[in-house]
């Protein structure tokens, strides 16, 4: 668990303060695709069975290589934004912060 | 020409009649604007409860985001009706394996319109309808960020559904368009004449060219929306999780329709000007192919997501627990939303693309399911162990998820190449794709119909008729769309009018499907129609009774606050019979 953890935080190269376990945790479910991406590009590097024609093959990584740093950059900031609001102001139930009388869910959040 | 003519003058006509008409509801109503001269309020003035016109007039000018949601809702359930009548048609035609009751041109005509009707004229719209009346109240707004550019949105929708439906009217020489809803070249672009160089095409690409300028020009207002107009306690952290697809839907129609637009464009000028953009000496058959998905695949995303949203939204609330894993459907919606601009050739894969290219494209097509799968586990696990209450709208909600697992996982096979070059274009497309836009979308599209039926119409459906009309389409559209795939594993082909007899059994059984389904879509309409107008009434802010598992959310706060303002003014004329904030029926489970 711990090497886990710590390269995760090697993928979150800063604002570590931000990116704790909890948010790399539940940012998981996008390093998985990401992984798959990863996966690929190194896959048909390693087995190209259709020849080294040049713009095709730039292209074939482009294809790979867009969705994977666009991605990467939206997990990202989309990480950080939910995490900076988490710690900055109070968290009420997704959809129930304007009802009267809202309760906090933080304490059962950091269980 | 001369009943052209006289056809001109008659809608001349009946627009200036039409346009009086209004003047005068207008004027009448200024009256009522007016507060009293002696400076008095209150009374009878109506002023409180009369803070818009009334009548049509309210409708054609109003700019307010519940009324215009309305019109967009409206709108869609017309659309969906017209679309299920001509799917209806054609499902009696493919009976029999013959040419017997529409001719083939027609049954071309019906599948085009069909296609289009629903995913442009219906898809689009009826999301559009849940997130203009949701989206401000959820996250704690006034209105919309731009409450006329959101009229004028839904103001272009009318006209391009005329244009699309054109050649189903009685003008002249028009035709409808055969081109079926991907419009490829050099079909679509006239060559050759034919049908396809008819007028009727022309309208029908400028028809499209409207719903995308609407579709875009709703998308900005809702993105300056959430981004800009939230409450102060409606954080990242707490958005509600139909919000973030919306904010993610509008991202996608903000870079795949203007893209639709400016290829539609192209297309108009080859046809009418002469260019040769998609001529085959130039752009060849594969520039429109790419441009267009382009488009259309996040088009698929553009459709599912805020159905998706809507199912996270509800669902939670009858399975008495909060959605497990929120974030992990947050960060799951923004990465369907930006690798689904990443897959589109794989609707190219047959058509003898670099292999290069085809395999990049299933690469990434093989990734987006994972962001949908764990959405999908999410939904289970979180129905584990609830308290679950089988509701109208949690039924639909069930249904989604179970149709969603059959026509998500054979969608993962077609991206498989190998798997798509024996499948491609038969009926085992039409089957996956039918599971998710009818079995998802519009299943969920109905589970919050059923949801917020009571906050739109202040009044209760009947609940047997609304679990009458889920079974019905359950069945049905199971017996449908299994039945199809089926019939795609035989290599029946997509878009026939007629087909060999060994395929007529599976057929009738799809057929059988549909005549199911239009059997709930009656209940469903005499239920809604008369529940709207006679149902009884909502007699509290609660009446799915959240509050007992702390699962009350903005919106039916909102509906509650409405409620005692229209208590403590003594109510408008629509409420005679008065409301009372307490001793809440339970009214469905």
């Amino acid at each position: 668990m711990e090497t886990y953890l710590s390269g995760l935080y090697f993928c979150s190269v800063m604002a570590t303060k931000v990116f704790d376990r909890d948010t790399l945790l539940d940012l998981t479910v996008n390093f998985i695709p990401l992984f798959i991406l990863v996966f690929f590009i190194v896959g048909y590097t390693v087995y190209n069975p259709f020849g080294l024609d040049s713009v095709s093959r730039i292209l074939q990584y482009v294809l790979l290589a867009a969705p994977f740093v666009l991605l990467a950059i939206l997990t990202y900031l989309s990480g950080k934004a939910i995490a900076t609001a988490e710690k900055t102001s109070t968290v009420y139930m997704p959809g129930g912060a304007t009802v009267d009388d809202a309760e906090p869910l933080e304490e059962r959040e950091d269980e | 020409m001369q009943i052209t003519g006289q056809l001109a003058l008659t809608v001349l006509m009946g627009l200036f009649l039409v346009i009086i008409a209004a003047w005068l509801a207008r004027i009448e109503d200024w009256r009522s604007y007016t507060p009293l001269g002696s400076g008095g309020a209150a009374g009878e003035s109506g002023y409180i409860s009369r803070e818009k016109p009334a009548g049509i007039s309210r409708w054609l000018t109003t700019v307010d985001h519940k009324d215009i949601g309305m019109l967009y809702g409206l709108y869609g359930v017309i659309a969906f009706v017209v679309g299920g009548l001509m799917i209806m048609l054609m499902r009696i035609e493919l009976l029999d394996p013959g040419m017997t009751l529409l001719s083939n041109t027609f049954y071309n005509s019906l599948l085009t319109s069909h296609g289009i009707t629903m995913l442009f004229l219906f898809g689009t719209p009826i999301i559009a309808a849940f997130a203009n009346y949701l989206v401000p109240l959820l996250i704690g707004a006034d209105d919309m960020a731009f409450p006329r550019i959101n009229a004028i949105a839904f103001w272009l929708l009318p006209p391009g559904a005329l244009l699309i439906w054109a050649g189903f009217f009685p003008l002249g020489d028009i035709i409808p368009a055969q081109t079926g809803w991907t419009l490829y070249t050099p079909l679509s672009a006239g060559v050759g004449g034919g049908n396809q160089a008819n007028a009727g095409v022309d309208l029908m690409i400028l028809g499209l060219h409207l719903t995308g300028v609407s579709a875009t020009m709703g998308s900005i207002n809702f993105i300056a929306t959430i981004l800009t107009e939230r409450a102060e306690e409606v954080t990242w952290a707490n958005l509600d999780i139909f919000s973030w697809t919306i904010l993610t839907q509008s991202g996608l129609i903000l870079f795949a329709f203007p893209l639709l637009g400016s290829a539609l464009i192209m297309l108009l000028l080859d046809r009418n000007l002469g260019t040769t953009f998609f001529s085959i000496e130039a752009g060849g058959t594969m520039l429109w192919q790419h441009l267009f998905w382009f488009f259309g695949h996040p088009e698929v995303y553009i459709l599912v997501l805020p159905p998706m949203g809507i199912v996270s939204y509800v669902l939670p609330r009858f399975a008495g627990r909060r959605l497990f894993g929120f974030k992990f459907v947050v960060y799951s919606t923004l990465a369907i939303g930006v690798l689904s601009f990443g897959v589109w050739a794989h609707h190219m894969f047959a058509t003898g693309m670099d292999p290069r290219l085809r395999a990049s494209f299933m690469a990434v097509s093989l990734a987006i399911a994972i962001p949908s799968a764990v959405k999908t586990f999410n939904w289970i696990t979180t129905l584990w162990n609830g308290k679950i209450r089988l509701t109208t709208p949690m039924l639909f909600c069930i249904g989604f998820v179970s149709n969603f697992i059959i026509g998500g996982i054979s969608g993962v096979f077609l991206a498989s190449i190998p798997v798509d070059l024996v499948l491609h274009d038969t009926y085992y497309v039409v089957g996956h794709f039918h599971y998710v836009v009818m079995g998802v979308i519009a299943f969920a599209g109905f589970a919050g119909l059923y949801y917020w039926f009571p906050m739109f119409a202040g009044r209760m459906y009947q609940r047997r008729l609304g679990k009458i009309h889920f079974w019905t389409w359950m069945i049905g559209s199971n017996i449908t769309f299994l039945a199809m795939i089926v019939l795609g594993y035989g290599g029946m082909p997509r878009r026939y009018a007629t087909y060999l007899p060994q395929f007529a059994t599976f057929h009738q059984i799809a057929t059988l499907g549909a005549f199911l389904m239009f059997v709930g879509g009656l209940v469903w309409t005499y239920n809604f129609v008369v529940s709207w107008l006679e149902g009884p009434k909502v007699q509290d802010g609660d009446p799915w009774e959240l509050r007992e598992d702390g699962m009350y959310t903005n919106e039916w706060q909102w509906f509650e606050n409405k409620q005692e303002t229209a208590l403590a003014d003594g109510g408008d004329g629509d409420e005679e019979d008065g409301l009372v904030a307490d001793g809440g029926e339970p009214t469905d489970e």
